[in-house]
């Protein structure tokens, strides 16, 4: 009985869990007030993930390219950034930020964008827009390095490696959520509200859920609100906290260094357990105590959590792929419900997976046999189901592992990033007590269902 | 002046002859705009790549071939569970996509030996699946990589697969438009002529330029199949490697999406001779006179006439049903391409919507002559659209929808514009007879939609009717109709079922009754 951390032997790739870091970049990029980033490469680059957030939010974001083609690829193509970032202050009057990500094309052809920031910086920010306020950040996410998770947690510190500035002390917390829906954001700050605790939240995507007003002209733009001011302030912090140690841990870590604000790393505060624990990190943090409250909501979802977990939850063998931090998350959650992860799927190549102590200590103490597959893909999923009989009662990940479920008539419910094959779930939280509650109820709810569809024991929800 | 100048791009003179609009009596080639130039920086086109044109337009639709892409994981995931491209082979092509994933290592050191080992574990993965397409990236093409000669290397080893190469990196090209044009080329030299189909009919075809969006490609197999002709290969929806490596033998190329796909049917008429019959499925008018033509090529008018007979009498009474309620509709047609002109007028003679606004994302000059020439004056036409524009001209149009992608329809939305998805389509296949009544359905569902019309109201300051429990779409659209003087009572809404392609798939046809002798 143990744990197994390996990673995968094939070479190659068969239905990725991840895409590659440009995406990452753009998704940190548009949870910033006013910020519209320039990818550099291909307007596939662009296109596509701009397709993938439509599908996932059922809304649009804008982001921009350079749009590189054959000529620029062969003589070079930063003159098409300095295009690209006139074009967008020209037409876009409230832009303020700029984030320049760039991609594999223009990182093997070595164009210069930290050399073309510097020239933009010195030349048309100050002859054609010196009346205004724009930042310029330059962001390096080779497609060829790292995954999306990578390109999110380098997006956000070449942010705050540009903007934070030392000033008077602000009292605040920087909380970084990582990777996180909307929904999350707001159980995240009603349990910083419940503590009273101020904090300065990157990023605040709430407005990602964008209302469809009777007045076009009243319809708002779904696009984050963490202002470029929070974001110069987060120097200026009593503290950081960062719930995920891969998608923010970067930034954390270089605001502790330059500024010496402490700081906390993890745990992504999904399940009872790590929910505690953030609470815990905010009661050290800011001195607040934990209220009445927030043991009153806990005990709520104790009791739901109580209905579920032995006599529905005990022992089901569960699969889930998606974001490290995630799927440790929701792996540790799933131990507290009486369950049993035996495959763990983390999508990309960080050699760093391997000394994670949470998974140090799934090593140390599961007592059935587990695996956790590094560098993996969706095939590693669905080869064991098909070819090696692992035997399945549920999966949790992301919609680009549908057909694993749909063709293996093994339920699945869908959590992480992209959802898009399920309605509105970006506006339900995973973290939190209120996470702990969706999470359990809907796992246990799809096990209801498949239940019913295979006349497997449906009876016995007859008295439930 | 017919150029038609955006506000929002006055300060981009480069796109000063990108949009023209359509005036009364204007000379067309006085006012074509521009197209198929490289993008603006920083405009926010709606381009894709030209990568994307190549593999996820037209490489992936085939459906027994492991599609594998030589680069960095990011352009396999993207193109991969984005269309609608379904098939018989259930749906092999969109459930599984290939990524050799290239890392920095492989950047400095090259990558081609990884790529080797990438194509044997796909195939040892799927074992009964032989064939491959191999696409090259922005990366591996910089790298220069030779993936054609690792792909033969493969060959050599494995003498029961056969491997496709397909070099088109994304910056090949202002658009798709340019991976298009690549595909058609290397698989005419690569493929067409390496296997040798069996013919089984007097008349045979290759049915190209359609991806069997939600079932199009099956919907018309058959009715080409109940002529009597067979489909030899189709480029690409539904289609298989083999049969399209014998497109050589077909007698004549049937072709619907010209911008995709003429390339492959001009050289196959150079090489082989084989004839190009632009058709179009779209419409009751297009279609019939599409099948008619068809027939009229091998002597078939007869069998033709009795299939459009048949369908028109099934369908018409629904999409009639329809049209009336549709009548004086604004739409913008803002599809990636040949729709431009595929629907320019014929939603206009058979639905009775007006047409204020083409734009086309990736097409050609020749695209927007066929689009501006069909569609209705006063129309505004578009190339390469960005962002603020479409949202210019939606305020501006007041279009009551638009027929677009999922993305910009999403920007629609919040303009309480409704909208269509013109390239996966909502409830489809809109191609064939049924298709069209059920495109007709989609457009009517939309505009008549209850929820629609309470979006626009205001609680805070709008007059709300408190009486009202509910509304039906009909409650809505047939306020100004006299039922008993305008609907001849055989008029309908559509009746056939949510999946009307399916049930197609396990049909019999009555096999040509004339020798196979005769045979070319």
């Amino acid at each position: 009985m143990s744990c197994e951390i390996k990673e995968k032997e094939r070479a190659g790739i068969i239905n990725p869990i991840f895409t590659c870091q440009p995406a990452g970049a753009q998704y940190a990029s548009i949870g910033i007030k006013d910020c519209l980033a320039v990818v550099h490469g291909g307007q596939g680059c662009v296109m596509f993930v701009r397709l993938l957030f439509a599908q996932h939010f059922k809304d649009n974001f804008d982001i921009a390219s350079s749009s590189v083609h054959e000529d620029g690829a062969v003589f070079g193509a930063v003159h098409r950034v300095e295009e690209a970032v006139d074009v967008v202050l020209m037409r876009y009057p409230h832009v303020k930020v700029i984030p320049i990500i760039t991609t594999c094309s223009t990182e093997v052809i070595g164009d210069d964008v930290d050399g073309v920031i510097r020239k933009l910086n010195q030349g048309l920010l100050k002859e054609k827009y010196a009346d205004r306020e724009v930042y310029l950040i330059p962001v390096h996410t080779p497609s060829f390095k790292g995954s999306q998770v990578t390109g999110y947690d380098v997006a956000l510190e070449a942010f705050v490696q540009t903007l934070a500035k030392k000033d008077k002390p602000n009292g605040k917390l920087n909380l970084i959520t990582g990777w996180v829906n909307p929904g999350d954001v707001t159980a995240l700050k009603h349990l910083l509200s419940e503590m009273q605790v101020e904090a300065t939240v990157l990023f605040e995507i709430e407005s990602f859920d964008s209302p469809l007003m009777p007045d076009p002209d009243h319809s708002a733009v779904s696009h984050g609100s963490t202002t470029v001011e929070e974001l110069i302030d987060t120097a200026n912090a009593l503290g950081t906290i960062a719930l995920n140690k891969y998608e923010g841990g970067k930034a954390a870590h270089y605001l502790e260094k330059e500024f010496d604000i402490p700081t906390i790393i993890g745990p992504t505060p999904i399940g009872i357990r790590n929910t505690d624990t953030f609470l815990q990190n905010l009661k050290k943090m800011t001195g607040k105590p934990i209220p009445q409250s927030l043991v009153r909501e806990r005990g709520i979802a104790i009791d739901a959590l109580t209905d579920l977990v032995h006599m529905f939850f005990a022992d089901k063998r569960v699969a889930i792929y998606g974001h490290p931090d995630l799927v440790i998350g929701l792996a540790e959650f799933c131990l507290d419900l009486e369950m049993k992860p035996v495959l763990l799927l983390l999508g990309d190549d960080n050699v760093t997976y391997q000394e994670d102590p949470r998974l140090k200590a799934f090593q140390e103490n599961v007592d059935f046999e587990m695996q956790v597959i590094c560098n993996s893909d969706l095939w590693e999923l669905e080869d064991r189901i098909k070819n090696q009989g692992l035997e399945l009662d549920l999966i949790l990940g992301h919609s680009k592992g549908r057909f694993i479920a749909i063709d293996n008539n093994i339920p699945m419910v869908r959590v992480g990033f992209p959802t898009y094959d399920r309605a509105g779930l970006y506006r339900h939280p995973v973290v939190g007590y209120a996470g702990a509650i969706w999470l359990a109820e809907e796992m246990a709810n799809t096990l209801f269902t498949d239940m019913e569809y295979k006349k497997n024991k449906e009876w016995i929800l007859n008295v439930w | 002046m017919p150029y038609h100048k955006f506000k929002c791009s006055e300060c981009i003179p480069e796109r000063e002859k990108h949009a023209v609009t359509k005036g009364p009596g204007e000379d067309l080639t006085s006012c074509l705009p521009l197209g198929y130039l490289n993008t603006i920086p920083g405009t926010i086109s709606e381009r894709g790549c030209a990568y994307c044109g190549a593999k996820h337009v037209i490489g992936a639709p085939m459906k027994d071939v492991i599609h594998m892409s030589h680069g960095p994981v990011g352009c396999t995931y993207d193109t991969w569970q984005t269309k609608r491209y379904i098939s018989d082979n259930d749906n092999f092509q969109l459930k599984y996509t290939y990524a050799t994933d290239v890392k920095e290592k492989h950047i400095i050191f090259g990558a081609e030996k990884m790529l080797k080992q990438n194509i044997i574990e796909a195939f040892q993965a799927f074992p009964y699946i032989k064939r491959m397409s191999l696409y090259q990236t922005c990366a591996t093409a910089l790298i220069g990589d030779d993936i054609g000669a690792v792909a033969q290397e493969v060959m050599e080893e494995m003498p029961d697969v056969d491997i496709f190469v397909c070099n088109s990196p994304g910056f090949a090209g202002p658009s798709q438009s340019g991976g298009h044009h690549k595909i058609n080329l290397a698989w005419l030299d690569q493929k067409v002529g390496t296997f040798e189909p069996e013919i089984t009919s007097k008349y045979v075809i290759n049915y190209v330029g359609d991806y069997n969006i939600q079932g199009d490609t099956e919907v018309m197999v058959d009715y080409f199949k109940r002529m009597g002709i067979q489909v030899l290969s189709c480029f690409t929806g539904n289609g298989s490697y083999d049969s399209l490596r014998g497109m050589h033998r077909g007698h004549l190329n049937v072709l619907e999406c010209a911008r995709s796909s003429e390339y492959i049917c001009n050289e196959l008429r150079v090489r082989y001779g084989i004839p190009r019959l632009d058709i179009e499925g779209f419409g009751f008018k297009p279609l019939s006179e599409s099948l008619m033509k068809v027939a009229m090529f091998f002597g078939l008018e007869k069998e033709a006439q009795a299939i459009i007979d048949e369908e028109i009498a099934r369908w018409k009474p629904e999409l009639d049903w329809y049209a009336k309620r549709l009548q004086g509709k604004k739409v913008c047609l803002w599809p990636g391409g040949s729709k431009l002109w595929h629907w320019a007028n014929v939603i206009h003679e058979e639905m009775g919507v007006e047409v204020v606004s083409v734009y086309t994302k990736f097409g050609h000059q020749g695209d927007m002559e066929k689009g501006i020439a069909r569609c209705q004056e006063g129309a505004l036409a578009i190339d390469d659209p960005n962002e603020l524009e479409g949202i210019e001209a939606m305020k501006t149009l007041k279009p009551d929808i638009i027929f677009t992608g999922v993305r910009p329809g999403e920007v629609a939305k919040k303009l309480r514009v409704q909208y269509l998805n013109a390239h996966a389509y909502h409830n489809g296949p809109y191609k064939g007879f049924e298709g069209w009544v059920r495109f007709a359905r989609d457009i009517y569902n939309a505009l008549y939609s209850p929820i629609h019309q309470l979006s626009g109201l205001d609680i805070s300051k709008d007059e709300i009717p408190t009486e009202v429990g509910f509304l039906t779409r009909q409650m809505i659209s047939d306020v100004n109709i006299n039922k008993e003087e305008t609907t001849p009572i055989e008029e309908r809404p559509y009746t056939g079922d949510y999946d009307c392609v399916t049930k197609l798939r396990g049909k019999t046809y009555p096999r040509s009754s004339e020798p196979l002798s005769d045979a070319v």
